[in-house]
């Protein structure tokens, strides 16, 4: 049989390109910065928070007093009027955007950490657990999730932490489903079997091996939950199954919706913020998801 | 084959069926092989011959619905087949470890090459992280990987096939396992590439007096490199030996038609007349299911006589001290 000579390597590290080394994440948030739509929905979302956090400490009125007449129009009185209580508009939107902005961001954790711990196992193991996993997971999807929230809500309470709650154990399947998918392309590839040849246990492998490649999808659907679940709390709100002790955006739709025609300001700026916040929400999704599919990936 | 050491390896007919919808389907039978501290066993045989399921059931990673039926598998005095998942991780990556075929995707592309091969080191070594780092520069040095201080920190996507072949090998050893199996370690490399890694398998065995069980079908690598061969046909040792033995002097028709396969350079006005027509065999390795208790290679076998037709497939038949063959007929065909 013929061997081959095999010049020995040049050991002069000078003669080698010298690029450092960048990791996936950070590509991944440069190539986020370039698109301008997830920017901007960044921006706004920005915008939102930082006038929830800070705004009550500049626009000192309560937005549960009465301040002024019912149904003043915005004016000099009450910039942004007041409803049918009398209540100021404006401070209602900056305080009830604390709620409204922290129920929409739990809820999406309690969706994201229910829906990726049933969606991993099952397509991780497989066979019996994947079984049961789904049927389990095809239980809660087929119940309407609105219904099933009220149902909740009513049962233990209007408050603003069984609203998280309920929003959060009604809209997990979604995730569950993405992540087990996930998990099933990924656990048969190559990677996964050469650490499992090196002796890695089912723990570190989900954890560590497996989950971090399966991230990008869950992240994306983890923002766009943000919406949902902000969408989701005012919809139970205008049915009057919100925290009637605390304001928030969709409270306020609900408190006023039997006044649209006498006074639209009332119904159309909490309306507006709610719209403008699940917009943004979406605009930053749709940033990750361009930033994070190399095929959407535009090349400079 | 009598030694002073007790083997590294011993896999003692192993045989090995996978679950079908009519019942089990024996996709390996009766394999039996040694493998000695610092020595290289090839195995060798077409794609589905059972060479990879023979080493994904060594490190007890074969897939869902393949079971081993009979047969044991020891590794360094320890029962393989027996061991509880716990032990088992103890000793993937640690005493036995294992090269893929395809380095462009047996990295994870979200750590450094650094991190993979420290992650290794780390858990069976129970080293910090700094430690870790700079023990896989060190096993990247010893791989020939240029520049090692930088590539730790590189990820895979930003070496080239060869280079990762480097890093699987490098993560492989990182633990000094008794055994490394390696499952068609080149295929995917081009040639003057496969050359090198094959240079560099050998030197560290040298070294590290690691046994290999060397999963191929390149001859010229099992020339170099094994010391011993078993080859392999539908799931059936059909020829064994020591790589001088069986190369020089193949005794069943499949591996002689294996050798004939092989592309030879000629030169010289002497072969200017001579038909330089590469050989084949005719036919292909039958499907799991199709194969009976008669010789697996017979639709395909030039040189069947009458016994072959009448009888099963004879058991491996010792013809030297270093070789077994099971052919009815090795005698007239390779007396």
């Amino acid at each position: 049989m013929t061997s081959i000579d095999t010049p020995a390597l040049p050991r002069d590290a000078s003669t080698l390109p010298s690029r450092p080394a960048i990791s996936p994440t950070l590509v991944a948030l440069r190539q986020f910065c370039r698109s301008p739509s997830g920017v901007a929905g960044a921006a706004v979302l920005l915008i939102l928070v930082l006038t929830t956090v800070f705004g009550p400490h500049f626009y000192g009125i309560d937005p549960l007093d009465l301040v002024d007449a019912p149904f003043t129009p915005p004016g000099e009185d009450a910039w942004l009027g007041t409803d049918y209580l009398g209540r100021d508009i404006l401070a209602g939107l900056i305080h009830g955007g604390r709620a409204t902005l922290t129920v929409g961001g739990v809820a999406a954790i309690i969706t994201i950490a229910i829906g990726v711990t049933i969606g991993s196992l099952s397509g991780f193991f497989g066979g019996v657990i994947d079984t049961a996993l789904v049927k389990i997971t095809e239980f809660f999807q087929i119940l309407p999730p609105l219904l099933f929230a009220m149902v909740l809500v009513t049962l233990f309470g209007q408050t603003l932490t069984t609203v998280t709650i309920a929003i959060g154990v009604v809209s997990w399947p979604t995730a569950a489903r993405l992540t087990r998918a996930e998990f099933l392309r990924l656990r048969n590839l190559d990677f996964v079997k050469a650490s499992r040849a090196a002796g890695a246990g089912n723990g570190h492998l989900i954890l560590r091996v497996v989950l971090p490649n399966a991230l990008p999808p869950i992240i994306v659907s983890a923002t766009m939950a943000i919406g949902v679940a902000i969408l989701f709390e005012g919809g139970l709100s205008f049915l009057g199954l919100g925290d009637p002790n605390t304001m928030s955006w969709g409270l306020m739709i609900g408190q006023n919706r039997n006044y649209v025609l006498d006074g639209w300001w009332t119904v159309i700026f909490p309306g507006a913020a709610i719209f403008v916040a699940v917009l943004a929400i979406s605009l930053i999704g749709d940033g990750i998801n361009d930033a994070i599919n190399p095929r959407l990936r535009k090349r400079g | 084959m009598p030694s002073v050491l007790p083997p590294v390896l011993s896999v003692q007919n192993l045989s090995v069926s996978m679950r079908g919808s009519n019942g089990f389907v024996p996709v390996l039978e009766n394999l039996s092989f040694d493998v000695a501290e610092g020595k290289t066993m090839a195995l060798v045989g077409e794609s589905g011959c059972g060479k990879s399921m023979t080493a994904l059931a060594i490190m007890r990673l074969l897939p869902e619905d393949f079971i081993v039926t009979s047969g044991s598998i020891m590794l360094d005095g320890g029962d393989v087949l027996a061991a509880t998942p716990a032990q088992l991780r103890g000793l993937r990556g640690n005493k036995m470890s294992m090269i893929f075929q395809e380095p462009m995707t047996a990295l994870n592309p979200l750590y450094t090459v650094g991190d993979q091969i420290g992650e290794v080191l780390r858990q069976h070594r129970k080293l910090g992280r700094r430690d870790a780092t700079e023990q896989a520069i060190n096993f990247l040095r010893a791989v020939q990987i240029p520049a090692a201080e930088k590539r730790v920190h590189a990820y895979p996507h930003q070496l080239s096939g060869g280079m990762r072949q480097r890093v699987m090998i490098a993560m492989a050893l990182a633990c000094r396992p008794k055994l490394l199996i390696a499952d068609e370690p080149t295929t995917a490399l081009d040639v003057t590439v496969q050359a090198q890694i094959f240079d560099l398998l050998s030197q560290l065995q040298d070294e590290t007096e690691t046994s290999i069980v060397l999963i191929t079908h390149d001859l010229g690598a099992v020339a170099e490199l094994a010391d011993d061969v078993a080859v392999l046909y539908a799931g059936r040792c059909i020829e064994k030996g020591t790589s001088h033995e069986v190369i020089s002097h193949a005794r069943h028709p499949y591996t002689r038609g294996l050798m004939a396969c092989v592309p030879h350079l000629q030169l010289g006005p002497a072969t200017r007349n001579t038909q330089l027509e590469l050989e084949e065999i005719p036919g292909m390795v039958p499907p799991l299911g199709a194969r009976g208790p008669d010789c697996a290679f017979l639709p395909r076998c030039a040189s069947a006589g009458d016994v072959c037709r009448t009888q099963p497939q004879p058991p491996l038949e010792s013809v030297e001290a270093h070789a077994a063959v099971s052919c009815w007929r090795h005698r007239e065909i390779a007396p």
